[in-house]
């Protein structure tokens, strides 16, 4: 609720006439009613959704209405475990190829259409489609067909036993879509209410592009049902606005909050702050054909140079940890393998072994995109200047940074340490590690921006992706992390971010997941006293 | 009228092709790949081929112009990249906010301007000039951005009094029209002034005084009247920049307008975009400069249409 502060002095009945129709205006401006308990929440992202095509997302802020608009076969619960969702049971085949899910009874669509195997069938052959151009397509490359056993019953056949199947069907990009919809509505598939429609526990109403976009309980959902009536995404781009939003109850949620501002709000009365280990990982990548950064002696003497716990304190204290691997906390296989440890020393022997005792000069690319994305390059190229490496740091903007990223020949790229964003959004080592790290076939960089190639590194990960034992796959994953973090550096980690949701305190069950959205399908106000 | 009206018209198509051609260029030349962009980091090479092909960014640079030009000459400006929706419906979506914008932006900063710079010129050379001035000084001076967050922690946070975000009611463009307005006002203020002084220098005033005419129907009737061209130049070129720069405002204040539709598009390479909106922006700033020349001949009947 807003402060009501001092009434500005009044002198005429007609300033206060004038200041109580701005007040009354502004109230009934507000979506919620003051009696009762409110049922309508407002929540407030950094940007507004692309599309709610869930084989087309690529951001978090589309992410975060897709899951209250669709569900998928099986999904992550709060603690990372792989549950049922429109599948009660599932099992694998002997031959480790064939999946075969169990799905729940007298599940609908929004529009009434009833949901059954059929409709996992075509949700499968239209993200797989090579002619609809879906972005994500390479995520299901494993998948070979999809077959109907009875409307209860489906069977997904892969080309080799996969062993990040299940982390990939639960996805966000796994959603299944109302086949007829889609149909119907071909690309334009989720780019307006009427084009889009899942089996979730809310629909979308209305979306007035960089505005709102508004949800309402689906109230034949077919599981737990919402609390809420209505949920109101509000897209504003600019972080100090959206923490007055907060602290003004014009808005009930927010994320993305700038680091200075976390602290402060946590101590308000009327707000809260929760924080989980996320799968974002903060780090810097090396061009690992260029120059001296070609021998993995140098290399791992930057890991050594960096002092990790100095940054996390410094920079981005209460929001993130150092990292203790590749892989963050929460992502399945990752493997425990400690700090790295802050050794100068150590770094320059290293230096000198492979013919750098004065060391050399480098060039660090940095963009502000990524959360304090200058100043860590500043704090890497003064800790970096300590073992005798002098570092020019080189600040560019998002687009002219990503242009090569992907498709480049090493000898047209000269970019040399460069910052990156560490993550995968299934959530499981084979997306974090493979695509990343894996020497490509083509000798561009494609998803491997650093053009990092180790033989034994490829040769884990490729037999880690093809077995579909849990043991076995941890194993091979274990030593795979061993040489990226230890031995072969194809970059530095530095911390592993928490997400970090800003909410009134008159808010209850909000579910923060790790993957980096929140949801409010359990979510409620509490009531008022 | 009529045919100086159609003469401008005419004269708009050279100005739009050259528009055309210069954004055309200038965004195909910074460095960027939309289709790296709008795929996402964990694309696959075979997803970002597709969006190429998709965006037509496979076809030579002069084929890519031509379909612009085509489509635009016939009121089609292409597909977004980014979001997939034609061009003409996004500009649409957000035109009319930016439009409430700027034009409460210029009512206000003309009424304000206007009515601060007389005061100032009347009452010259005594407080009311110089706190006149100094308010005007500040108001040129004072960066919009922090102009806005200020107005919103007071209005909003502090004293709950309007709304911090969005375009939901009327009360909402409140603080984006202040806030946008204060620049303006403030140099409308300072020409007002200098015009006016100029105007009540001159003879007719003083013979209007001796006259015995009362002293609010010389300033009004007699000296401003006079002094209302050279702040009608300033109005209609600060209406056509404000339609443009209002992306500052527009962030902070999470105004769904084409300031921020234009900045988005261009830090992703949306072509498209960039260049349908610019060239629509463009066409209204030839409409506000035309309709602005028109306006004097009526403010002044010495001024005859060219």
């Amino acid at each position: 609720m807003r402060s009501h502060g001092t009434r500005i002095g009044s002198h005429s009945p007609a300033a206060v006439a004038v200041l109580l129709a701005a007040f009354g205006a502004g109230c009934t401006a507000e979506p919620a009613s003051p009696a009762a308990e409110r049922d309508t929440l407002v929540f407030a992202s950094s940007a507004d959704a692309t599309t709610l095509d869930p084989h087309n997302t690529t951001d978090t802020q589309s992410d975060q209405v897709i899951w209250m608009v669709y569900n998928a076969l099986i999904r992550y619960d709060p603690e990372m475990n792989i549950v049922g969702d429109l599948a009660e049971s599932w099992e694998m085949s002997e031959d480790e190829l064939t999946w075969t899910f169990h799905l729940r009874e007298g599940v609908r669509f929004h529009d009434g259409s009833p949901f059954t195997a059929e409709s996992v069938k075509r949700n499968f052959d239209r993200v797989l489609d090579p002619g609809q151009g879906h972005k994500r397509l390479s995520l299901f490359e494993a998948i070979e067909r999809v077959e109907v056993v009875d409307p209860r019953t489906v069977r997904i056949i892969t080309k080799f036993p996969f062993g990040a199947f299940e982390p990939t069907m639960a996805h966000v990009s796994a959603a299944i879509v109302n086949p007829e919809v889609a149909d119907r509505y071909g690309s334009d598939f989720g780019l307006t209410p009427e084009a889009t429609s899942g089996t979730g526990p809310y629909k979308v109403v209305s979306w007035r592009k960089d505005q709102e976009i508004v949800l309402e309980r689906n109230d034949d959902y077919w599981g737990e049902p919402g609390r809420l009536a209505r949920i109101v995404y509000r897209p504003i781009p600019e972080a100090a606005s959206r923490v007055i939003a907060l602290e003004s109850a014009d808005v009930d949620v927010i994320t993305h909050i700038p680091p200075r501002d976390v602290a402060r709000l946590d101590g308000l009365p009327g707000i809260q702050v929760l924080k989980g280990m996320s799968i974002g990982a903060q780090m810097f990548r090396f061009n690992c054909v260029r120059g001296p950064l070609a021998d993995p002696r140098v290399r791992l003497a930057i890991a050594y140079a960096v002092d990790r716990r100095a940054i996390v304190d410094n920079l981005v204290a209460g929001l993130a940890v150092p990292s203790t691997g590749p892989l963050t906390p929460i992502m399945r296989g990752r493997a425990d393998l400690g700090e790295f440890p802050h050794d100068p020393d150590k770094a320059r022997a290293l230096l000198a072994d492979a013919g750098y005792p004065e060391g050399f000069e480098t060039t660090i690319s940095t963009t502000p995109r990524y959360n304090m994305g200058v100043e860590l390059a500043e704090a890497l190229a003064a800790q970096l200047r300590d073992v005798g490496i002098t570092a020019r740091i080189e600040v560019l903007e998002w687009g002219a940074m990503r242009q090569f990223w992907g498709g480049i020949r090493p000898e047209d790229n000269p970019q040399e340490i460069f910052i990156m964003g560490a993550g995968a959004s299934s959530a499981d080592a084979d997306w974090g590690l493979r695509p990343v790290y894996m020497t490509t076939p083509t000798g561009t960089n494609e998803n491997n921006y650093g053009y990092y190639s180790n033989a034994e590194f490829d040769d884990l990960v490729m037999r880690a992706m093809q077995e579909a034992d849990r043991t076995e796959r941890e194993t091979l994953y274990q030593r795979a992390q061993e040489i990226v973090y230890l031995e072969d550096p194809p970059g530095i980690w530095l911390y592993d971010n928490f997400y970090v949701v800003g909410a009134r305190s008159n808010v209850q069950d909000i579910t923060t997941s790790p993957l980096g959205v929140v949801t409010f399908e359990a979510a409620s106000f509490v009531p008022e006293s | 009228m009529l045919r100086y009206a159609l003469g401008r018209l005419v004269e708009m198509v050279p100005v739009l092709l050259g528009t055309a051609l210069l954004v055309f260029s200038m965004i195909h030349l910074v460095p960027g790949d939309p289709a790296l962009l709008i795929a996402g980091l964990e694309a696959s090479p075979q997803t970002i081929e597709r969006a190429r092909e998709q965006f037509g960014l496979d076809r030579p640079l002069p084929v890519q112009f031509w379909r612009f030009l085509a489509g635009a000459m016939t009121g089609d400006l292409g597909m977004s990249f980014r979001t997939g929706s034609p061009v003409v419906e996004e500009i649409v979506d957000r035109f009319g906010h930016t439009f409430i914008i700027a034009l409460g932006a210029t009512l206000l900063a003309t009424a304000a301007g206007m009515l601060a710079g007389t005061i100032a010129a009347v009452r010259r050379n005594r407080l009311a000039d110089g706190v006149v001035m100094v308010m005007a000084l500040v108001a040129v001076s004072t960066p919009s951005y922090w102009l806005a967050l200020m107005l919103m922690l007071c209005f909003s946070l502090w004293w709950g009094l309007l709304p911090s975000i969005g375009v939901a009611t009327p009360w909402h463009y409140v603080l984006p029209i202040v806030t946008l307005g204060a620049q303006s006002a403030g140099i409308i203020a300072r020409m007002t002034r200098s015009a006016m002084l100029d105007v009540l220098a001159q003879e007719y005033v003083a013979t209007a005084r001796a006259k015995g005419v009362a002293e609010g129907v010389v300033i009004v009737r007699h000296a401003l009247r006079n002094a209302l061209v050279p702040v009608l130049s300033v109005v209609g070129l600060r209406f056509g920049g404000l339609l443009a720069g209002t992306v500052l405002v527009e962030s902070v204040f999470a105004i769904p307008g084409l300031g921020r539709l234009i900045v988005d598009a261009v830090l992703l390479r949306d072509y498209p975009m960039v260049q349908g909106a610019v060239l629509v922006v463009a066409t209204l700033f030839i409409v506000v400069n035309a309709l602005t020349d028109i306006l004097y001949t009526v403010v002044d009947p010495r001024v005859r249409l060219a």
